[in-house]
């Protein structure tokens, strides 16, 4: 069997921006995929495995900068003396966050433009990219834009290029993150269809999918590490702090008062495709409540409007009918912001300031009833609750770091009720039922926005779906 | 990174032949900077308007405004000052504030400004990228250069969606019901948002770059087309129909 991917004594260090060096990504790296392998690398936050696939699309450190050595070869070539365009057939990746890699200006455009970049007729574009929408449930969607997808139809896009290329490598970076049950299941056949060489990446291990895999890759102390995959997923729990015990489980919430945040008879609308071309997409919300100390999850299939319900619960939008009442109180839209935080699953949007400290004190500085001395206390002790550092700068921080100085901002604005939108979506079990039960601890009320089931069965509540346009509770 | 620009819709610009809606674009650009008058040029950005709400709905034509806002509040708080001779709107005691003549440029200012704004976002609403890109190399532009050009022009809308999106967030982080915000705090408040922004944009750069190349641009391979200009069949006359347009509106308004 010949390699189709064959990494040898791979060393990469970021390149600093501040005063002290970065610590190496990698060092020494080995890593050997034969041709027509499965392979699941998993690799818990921070342990760069965006970044690795990157390296292989040889696009880092051409534009994210950094120290690299050591030698890849994609099917027996030297990668670097490869452009990345040249790989458009040999290896292609799929993002773990899909808006980063949409470009046209629409989702037919979108497959379009790597065919056209082979030279492919008009005609053998049309047929590829009319299949490979077909498959992926997204034909009515060919003329939207990027902007009014929801996660797992963006996800889906990037898949359809990937089909439609065909490339011989695939490099998935969080594959099943945002895809519901039947677009995954979609997808790990095409994965068994296809026959190509698939790399996957990721920073949970999904059961249900181990017998996809030839082979279960950990990716830690800077290498890739290989042995029994029992011991394996044991050292991947371990790193991950998933053998912890769930925090949520052992919490006594201190419930200083209880309410409860109701929607009733709520009819969600949103424009499917701006214009006038398209008829809006609704939701039916006849009733959903959640009240104080609980967690409810809420899911359903890609685009049928959890976020578009969550925009609309914290005040975001207007209903078209009905109204959300908290404490039996209708509120309007400026009370709900107020009332109601929420998560939004890109931490990007929320954070925006120089220093961690600043972060947090933003919003309490704002309210002259508190002493300064008391905002220092407050937000020290936010710091300490959610490991972070005060003189760190977001946005140098990693990813789950982000995600704890967003959730530490809503901890401090310490609002009734919480809506974490896709929160588990690249983050490890145990860091997501942290920031649950730390923002659960004073009794506040939370819906949990989520695709993945087992992370849904660690939170016991009730659970909402979304069937036929229609929320109805399980 | 997200640069739609485009939205569906059946409206009379959408059948427009692209080639000729470059041709109407570049010629509605120079015919703002004519010796034409203010009511003439008034009437003619809001002619655009119109034709921007009839084709592509009036939310396009405020997000559109929207994002143009901050920067017309810039223009016409301070470009009075520039133009302080002539007769005198506002006086603080010798000190002239305001002139009839720094007004009436202000005014002629954003209405440049404004028009142009719509020209061109109606252009990349009305048209797919793919055949924005074609009709530039109609026009005789390398590949590339039309693809920096529609680019440069689809960062407008992702920058304004950017700013939405952070704004909202803003708006959730907003301290206690009791919070009440003066024009200052607005202002100030501002800043985090443009700051934040700005790091969404600069982020962005590589992420693009990085897209691109995996798609393929810069292949030894002749790139080819999907999308074609085959469909509109009234080239010639579309392109005089845009002269005209713009010679009339010239021979009417005309100073």
């Amino acid at each position: 069997m010949s390699a189709s991917l064959s990494i040898s004594r791979l060393s990469f260090t970021y390149q600093s921006w501040g005063i002290r060096p970065n610590d190496p990504l990698f060092a020494n790296l080995d890593l050997r995929v034969e041709e027509g392998e499965r392979v699941l690398i998993l690799a818990p936050f921070d342990k760069g495995k965006t970044t690795l696939a990157k390296i292989i699309c040889g696009v880092c450190p051409k534009y994210f900068p950094g120290t690299l050595e050591g030698k890849i070869a994609l099917f027996g070539k030297d990668l670097s003396e490869l452009q990345s365009w040249q790989l458009l057939t040999e290896c292609g990746y799929v993002s773990q966050n899909p808006a980063e890699q949409f470009i046209a200006t629409t989702v037919e455009g979108e497959i379009a433009f790597p065919l056209e970049s082979l030279g492919l007729s008009r005609e053998e574009m049309k047929t590829r990219i009319d299949r490979c929408l077909a498959r992926w449930g997204l034909t009515e969607l060919r003329g939207a834009n990027e902007e009014e997808l929801s996660g797992g139809e963006r996800k889906r896009v990037l898949l359809a290029i990937q089909e439609a290329i065909g490339p011989k490598l695939w490099l998935l970076d969080e594959p099943f993150d945002d895809l519901d049950p039947r677009w995954r299941t979609q997808l790990r056949q095409t994965l068994i269809e296809k026959g190509k060489t698939v790399v996957v990446f990721a920073s949970r291990y999904l059961a249900e999918f181990a017998d996809l895999f030839d082979r279960t890759l950990l990716l830690d102390e800077r290498r890739i590490i290989e042995m029994e995959r029992e011991a394996l997923l044991a050292r991947f729990a371990h790193v991950g702090g998933d053998d912890l015990p769930n925090p949520m489980k052992t919490q006594q919430l201190s419930l200083a008062s209880s309410h409860q945040l109701q929607a009733r008879n709520v009819v969600v609308e949103r424009q499917r495709h701006r214009g006038t071309a398209h008829q809006p997409f609704v939701l039916d919300v006849e009733n959903f409540t959640l009240n104080s100390g609980e967690v409810v999850t809420l899911t359903g299939p890609n685009g049928s409007g959890k976020s578009s319900f969550s925009r609309l619960l914290c005040g975001l939008d207007e209903a078209k009918g009905g109204a959300v009442f908290l404490d039996d109180k209708e509120m309007s839209e400026r009370q709900l912001n107020r009332n109601i935080g929420y998560l939004f699953q890109n931490p990007d949007f929320q954070i925006f300031l120089p220093t961690v400290e600043e972060e947090l004190s933003w919003s309490l500085r704002r309210r002259r009833e508190i002493k300064s001395s008391e905002v220092t206390r407050r937000v020290k002790e936010a710091a300490e609750l959610f490991d972070l550092v005060l003189e760190d700068t977001p946005s140098t921080m990693s990813y789950p770091k982000r995600k704890a100085l967003q959730a530490a901002v809503y901890y401090l604005l310490d609002r009734p009720f919480y809506i974490l939108d896709e929160l588990d979506s690249a983050l490890t079990y145990h860091a997501a039922l942290t920031i649950i039960a730390r923002l659960r601890e004073r009794g506040a009320g939370i819906l949990l926005i989520t695709h993945d089931h087992v992370f849904a069965k660690h939170v016991e509540g009730r659970a909402y779906t979304i069937e036929a346009g229609r929320l109805v509770q399980r | 990174m997200n640069i739609s620009t485009y939205i569906s819709g059946r409206g009379w610009l959408y059948r427009l032949d692209p080639r000729a809606k470059i041709l109407l674009m570049l010629l509605l650009c120079v015919f703002f900077f004519l010796p034409i008058s203010l009511a003439g040029l008034l009437i003619t950005v809001a002619l655009i308007v119109v034709v921007g709400w009839h084709n592509t709905g009036k939310r396009n034509v405020w997000a559109v405004f929207r994002s143009i806002l901050p920067m017309l509040i810039f223009m016409v708080i301070f470009s009075p000052f520039s133009g302080r001779g002539g007769t005198p709107l506002v006086q603080i005691r010798s000190f002239t504030l305001l002139t009839k003549e720094g007004a009436l440029q202000t005014l002629r200012l954003a209405g440049r400004f404004i028009g142009i704004t719509y020209v061109c976002t109606l252009l990349f609403a009305t048209t797919v990228m793919g055949e924005v890109i074609l009709a530039l190399r109609f026009w005789r532009l390398p590949y590339k250069a039309a693809l920096v050009i529609t680019l440069s022009f689809t960062y407008i809308p992702f920058i304004a969606e950017s700013f939405d999106r952070i704004s909202e967030s803003h708006r959730l982080r907003q301290a206690g019901p009791d919070e009440r915000k003066n024009y200052i705090q607005r202002l100030k408040d501002l800043m985090p948002t443009l700051t934040s922004v700005l790091v969404v944009a600069l982020r962005s750069i590589p992420n693009l770059a990085m897209s691109l190349e995996m798609r393929g641009l810069g292949r030894d391979e002749k790139r080819t087309s999907y999308h074609s200009l085959d469909s509109y069949t009234r080239l010639f006359t579309d392109l005089l129909i845009s002269i005209i347009m713009v010679t009339l509106l010239w021979l009417i308004f005309k100073a």
